[in-house]
């Protein structure tokens, strides 16, 4: 661990606020918590969301199908008297699956095309689930009595957003974001050099989507209530997106920053009476402002920034070595 | 020569049709291991269509393609790139915000060879320092001249470790000096043990290096053989001078 952060100071902020989340019932008011409980949800989300949509450049506005069949398998079968916590794996494993059948077709199209696609898949899952008696229809369902336990959903969300986070990194520093870069980069030059990128976009799509489905199905024992308007939203699907881009696609930090901005934003907005309603609003402003100043969003801005500032020392070698093969 | 001898590539009968346009019209031909064979032909005679149908960029119409007797139709790029025969780009196209030296590991890691650890590492090394590119090896593809970028296409692939190499105009839109040095790599590459098909536009490096050619015309084989023979072909003269009237050489 520390021989770690003596290679990669940067890591320090993150082991801080990691401990911070671990430690924070410890001392922390419920409503604080909630707050940092949304604020890991949210991370989870974006950081997965970029596994495809940053690293490999496939930009899904469908997530809210993965989301959704998280929650969905977590109350099904937490109503047929499963535990909630076995239920997070088979939700996974149905997400994933799930990805594969949408992605065989739609990883054939290529960038808004589709795009445009996983938009559709989107809402016919959600009209589907509207739809369905054993789902509860347009109303949701409702998880048994007895089954919320708010310290163990915390520490649980908080976990799965490090465990997504060291996933996540630990996938582009090796062969696979190397093609997934490669990808997003230039798709054929990818191939031509022995990508399987068909393969390698399944395979980001599967492990982002169980990654998103573990989230659903906590999110479902966190609120105790799911309908097809929570967690098969479009607005979710473009929240999902959001984050990233405007946090800085492609990067390690910009979902996290994204998503804390976002969850603040959210937060403190529903909060107020009149802005509740906005916040898609002035988020959309913000990805507005971001796209015309830094495409790389706040991380980029932020580069821009430190490279602006006199330097004091010497640069860092030229052979500096960036990624570890 | 290597001491390896034989036919390493056949294809027979190759055509290749969008929609009404028949860009490869039956091409045959065979490529001895250890041989430099240039494909060369005017604008728009197939010769970049012929390279995309080899490797499986797109599937060919009809024909087939035998590599080391194995038939190569219907196998994606990424499957003939892992069965050694893999291609350049006359576009190049780097991944241009990789360094140089992650651009080739996309090769090492993902070719035929697929290294890991300590070995890709001097596999990334090695390539760079054949092509000439270690002492750019941490800046960023994008920032790269374009005989640099050629270059980088000749590292990538062979980076992922091929038997046959195929080299899209590699000297396009380089300098006299740039030519002698890439035409003294590919000799090298050769020498290494590699076989080379490359398509070319400049005459002196495709009779300097060639071994054996083919010519294409609108699809279609005109004239095979060595280089002296095939260039001096009247329908080879024909096909790059125009018939009867005297335009001004290419």
């Amino acid at each position: 661990m520390t021989g770690l952060l003596r290679r990669h100071p940067a890591l320090l902020p993150g082991v801080l606020f990691a401990a911070f989340l671990l430690l924070a019932p410890l001392f922390a008011q419920r409503g604080m918590l909630n707050d940092l409980w949304n604020m890991a949800f949210f991370v989870v989300l974006a950081t997965a969301w970029n596994l495809l949509g940053g690293f490999a450049g496939q930009v899904s506005l469908g997530y809210s199908a993965f989301v959704g069949i998280g929650a969905y398998t977590t109350v099904l079968l937490a109503n047929a008297g499963w535990s909630p916590w076995l239920t997070l794996p088979i939700g996974a494993a149905l997400a994933a699956a799930f990805s594969v059948v949408v992605g065989l077709p739609t990883f054939r199209l290529r960038g808004p095309y589709f795009t445009i696609a996983t938009i559709g898949v989107g809402e016919a899952v959600r009209v589907i689930a509207s739809g369905l008696e054993f789902t509860g229809g347009s109303s949701g369902l409702r998880m048994p009595a007895g089954t919320f336990d708010f310290n163990a959903n915390y520490y649980a969300m908080v976990v799965l957003a490090l465990l997504t986070l060291a996933l996540v990194a630990w996938l582009q520093r090796h062969a696979f974001g190397l093609g997934l870069d490669a990808i997003r980069q230039d798709i054929d030059a990818a191939e031509a050099l022995g990508v399987p990128s068909t393969r390698a976009k399944l395979q980001a799509h599967a492990i982002s989507s169980a990654l998103v489905a573990i989230a659903g199905g906590l999110f479902a024992v966190n609120f105790q209530f799911i309908s097809p308007g929570s967690v098969f939203d479009f607005r979710l699907s473009l929240t999902i997106v959001l984050m990233p881009i405007v946090g800085g696609m492609g990067t390690m930090t910009g979902p996290v920053v994204g998503a804390l901005l976002f969850s603040y934003l959210q937060i403190k907005l529903l909060a107020s009476p009149v802005l509740r309603d906005s916040y898609l609003f002035i988020y959309g402003g913000l990805l507005i402002v971001v796209m015309l100043f830094e495409p790389k969003g706040i991380v980029g801005l932020w580069e821009r920034l430190i490279a602006l500032r006199p330097r004091r020392q010497a640069p860092p070698p030229v052979g500096e070595v960036r990624r570890a093969s | 020569m290597p001491a390896e001898e034989g036919k390493i590539l056949a294809v027979s009968s190759v055509s290749k049709r969008f929609g009404g346009l028949l860009a490869l019209d039956s091409v045959s031909f065979e490529v001895q291991r250890g041989e430099i064979f240039s494909v060369i032909g005017p604008n728009g005679a197939g010769k970049t269509t012929l390279f995309s149908c080899l490797v499986g960029t797109y599937p060919p119409t009809a024909g087939s393609v035998r590599f080391r007797g194995e038939e190569l139709k219907g196998l994606r790029n990424d499957q003939v790139v892992a069965r050694g025969l893999v291609r350049t780009h006359q576009i190049v196209k780097p991944f241009r915000d990789m360094t140089v030296s992650d651009n080739v590991r996309v090769g090492v890691l993902y070719g035929r060879l697929r290294l890991r650890g300590a070995k890709a590492r001097e596999r990334v090394d090695e390539v760079l320092s054949r092509t000439q590119l270690g002492h750019r090896a941490q800046a960023k593809a994008g920032i790269l001249s374009i005989g640099e970028l050629k270059r980088l296409e000749i590292a990538r692939a062979l980076a992922t470790g091929p038997e046959v190499l195929c080299l899209d105009e590699v000297m396009g839109g380089l300098n006299p000096a740039e030519i002698q040095q890439a035409m003294a790599l590919v000799r090298a590459l050769r020498d290494s043990g590699l076989t080379i098909l490359m398509i070319e536009h400049h005459v002196h490096a495709v009779a300097g290096l060639s071994d054996r050619l083919v010519v294409l015309n609108f699809g279609k084989k005109i004239a095979e053989g060595r280089p002296a023979e095939a260039l001096r072909d009247p329908a080879v003269v024909a096909a790059y001078l125009g018939d009867e009237t005297k335009e001004a050489r290419a």
